[in-house]
């Protein structure tokens, strides 16, 4: 039992942060919702090696665990990313290597080759303009399905970042890839809250009324530290969810979609009226948020799912059942 | 990351598990707020303290077995598994010992940790006064040397266990002059000590559950000083640490009661609204999250982290989650809530009990708001004004 990240695995999380950082800058993704031109980061995510992260090491991958792409996710969530790496690297990837496809992981790390998943849980594809292949999942696995015979329904969203369509066959439940697709989505709500709450307290330093900074009203700084405390309890569930399977997962998610809400309706309020406009960033940011909470497995599925396990069921509980043996 | 316990650790836990179910009670024993229910819980203090259960993770040479955090979760979440009693000694093992370990001398330690240990000395605490809650710098009650001994004069209240106990840890202006977090000492005085006079104060349930402690010119000997003298602001934030972090309230006890109130909506769920399976669920999920965070730091502080402001978070999210959780038992009971004892009284009233101690985490240990305030200044970085 040490449930923290070993250096090498905290070294690797930093490193992919540094680079979503310093890339996907505000600036970048105002371009990017004006419809102005901007660098792919796609080859940079390839060169990095972020595409591999899951990747076995035999065909030049990382192989790292879930844990630690749901650090990568949450570091991606902090920057609203609009590329769609988390779910090509940590639920294509993983779902290809599960299938024995080392072939086609070798195209993609070498960024010849984007694949998108279509599951039951995934209502709205996210770039799927994007993908080259697409894996229908079955339930121990998937079958390839070629872009010209999937048909797609373009969609729009309220998150100017993200390219939606609906796709015509949705595939069968698959656990292992709905375990990828929940925790990677509450990692990337957790990061987008922790934003949420770093932006609210930039504003409300420097915002003054009454001759003072907002932030320095116990008002404001009350409602901040509530989302902080929420955040800091949800992203170790987050973590740990990596590791479990089952009901771990569905509470991970459904605290990531609670804390994101709250972290948004909480920014929102602290930034006043310039939160309800787009001439503050923090829209995008709520955007997103809003976007994921519905996506692999919404707040209703997740509650169904804890209602058979807890209060239908025999599990045990209690002390000491959290973690498997 | 690494989530599954060692065999080792798997072992630990069977006996741990074993020594409990020959040991704990049968029957739960009275409140340790009760004169009575105070001696069975001393007694139940020296039966952990023979089989060095009590306080694994201090040195050997105190009455600990030096094992980590871990061990000391996997003992509480065995605990709480078996319903064993809770610990009257926890102002002592909890808050005082890491501060002895940290700041007391070697003579010190000595005297006064394996007597907390044994149960022989049960520990209290001396820190508000009437005019100092959640303004702690605002201390007046004098401690003034004379020679060998500060002689004490003034008030203290809100002393939970000081009805009962034999010690307690208080800070005490001992500086003529001096202002706020300044000329405060933390000074250890016996409960039993001339002068010193106890009034105790019926809390919620109407147990007597802390006290006033008013000093007249007590004397304790200058021995009794722990940590630096006019240094016991520093002191005693060390001690508001390990209270509001990690010691005071493990997940065990939280998950227990989550799991408690699933049996309890089951048995309850034909005559319930459908609203209150989100309730109980959320409970549920509260409690987990703990777990994991909790597990998240121990990890951190194993590896040579310290605790600080971070534990404000920890102290609103338990005591909140401790009230919901109760609060959706009482709704579940409805009509029966209100019953204390007798047939219809789920558990005894047990429900009713955790649901009024519950109303007390967001205010003890520093209130809620104040960690929110510590958390938004200290962490987020907002401005002090």
């Amino acid at each position: 039992m040490d449930f923290r990240y070993t250096q090498d695995q905290q070294d690797l999380i930093d490193a992919a942060k540094a680079v979503f950082d310093g890339e996907n800058t505000l600036e970048r993704m105002r371009l990017i919702v004006a419809n102005e031109k901007v660098d792919d980061l796609w080859p940079q995510f390839s060169e990095l090696g972020l595409l591999g992260i899951m990747a076995p090491e035999s065909v030049g991958g990382l192989e790292q665990d879930l844990s630690v792409m749901a650090g990568i996710a949450e570091a991606a969530g902090y920057v609203a990313l609009p590329e769609s790496l988390v779910e090509l690297a940590g639920i294509s990837v993983p779902l290809l290597n599960a299938m024995g496809e080392t072939g086609k992981i070798k195209q993609v790390l070498a960024g010849d080759l984007a694949v998108g998943v279509l599951s039951p849980l995934l209502s709205n594809n996210n770039q799927a303009v994007h993908c080259d292949l697409f894996i229908r999942t079955t339930r121990d696995g998937g079958e390839p399905v070629s872009v010209p015979k999937v048909k797609f329904e373009t969609r729009q969203s309220i998150d100017p970042l993200r390219g939606l369509s609906s796709a015509t066959q949705p595939g069968e439940h698959n656990s292992f890839v709905e375990h990828h697709g929940a925790v990677l989505t509450a990692a990337q709500l957790v990061g987008l809250s922790k934003r949420m709450v770093d932006m609210s307290v930039e504003y409300a330093k420097e915002r003054h009324q009454f001759g003072k900074p907002i932030g320095s009203f116990q008002a404001i700084k009350h409602h901040l530290a509530t989302v902080h405390a929420q955040i800091e309890f949800t992203r170790p569930m987050v973590q740990l969810a990596a590791l479990q399977s089952g009901r771990a997962v569905h509470t991970a998610k459904i605290a990531a979609v609670d804390t994101a809400m709250l972290a948004a309706e909480t920014a929102i309020q602290v930034h006043g009226g310039m939160g309800y406009t787009y001439e503050v960033d923090l829209h995008l940011f709520m955007k997103r948020a809003w976007a994921l909470c519905g996506e692999w497995g919404d707040r209703n599925y997740h509650m169904k799912q804890l209602e058979d396990l807890i209060l239908d069921g025999e599990a045990e509980l209690g002390p000491g059942t959290s973690f498997a043996a | 990351m690494e989530v599954k316990f060692t065999d080792a650790q798997n072992a630990f836990r069977a006996e741990v598990r074993e020594w409990l179910a020959a040991h704990v009670p049968s029957e739960r024993l009275p409140s340790f707020d009760t004169k009575a229910g105070f001696e069975l819980h001393r007694e139940w203090e020296r039966t952990l303290a023979k089989d060095k259960w009590g306080n694994v993770s201090w040195p050997v040479e105190y009455g600990g077995r030096g094992l980590d955090l871990t061990h000391w979760l996997i003992i509480e979440e065995e605990y709480y598994r078996a319903d064993a009693p809770l610990r009257v000694s926890q102002n002592g093992i909890f808050l005082l010992a890491p501060t002895i370990m940290e700041f007391g001398t070697d003579a010190q330690k000595a005297r006064f940790l394996p007597a907390m240990a044994s149960g022989d000395e049960i520990w209290a605490q001396a820190w508000s006064e009437p005019g100092a809650g959640s303004d702690m710098a605002a201390i007046r009650t004098k401690a003034v040397r004379e020679g060998d001994e500060y002689v004490i004069s003034g008030q203290k209240t809100w002393s939970s266990r000081a009805v009962y106990a034999d010690w307690c840890f208080g800070l005490f202006r001992t500086e003529e002059g001096s202002e706020r977090h300044k000329g405060l000492s933390k000074i250890l005085v016996p409960l039993d000590s001339k002068g010193l006079t106890i009034r105790p104060i019926a809390q919620l349930d109407g147990d007597e559950g802390f006290a006033e402690l008013f000093f007249d010119e007590v004397r304790v000997p200058v021995d009794n000083l722990l940590g630096p003298e006019h240094g016991g602001w520093g002191v005693a934030m060390a001690t508001a640490g390990f209270e509001r972090g990690l010691l005071l309230r493990s997940p065990a006890r939280f998950q227990a009661a989550a799991a408690r109130l699933v049996d309890l909506y089951k048995k309850n769920r034909d005559r319930v609204s459908s609203g209150i399976r989100e309730q109980v669920l959320q409970a549920w999920m509260t409690a987990e999250r703990f777990c994991a965070a909790t597990y998240a730091l121990v990890a951190q502080v194993g590896a040579g982290a310290s605790i600080s402001s971070e534990a404000s978070a920890n102290k609103i999210f338990w005591s909140e989650m401790d009230r919901h959780l109760h609060r959706t038992a009482m709704t579940i009971l409805g009509a029966r809530a209100e019953l204390e004892s007798g047939a219809d009284a789920e558990d005894n009233g047990r429900w009713l009990d955790g649901y009024m101690f519950s109303l007390a985490g967001p205010i003890y240990a520093g209130t809620n708001e104040i960690q929110r305030n510590i958390l938004a200044e200290r962490v987020l970085g907002l401005p002090r004004k």
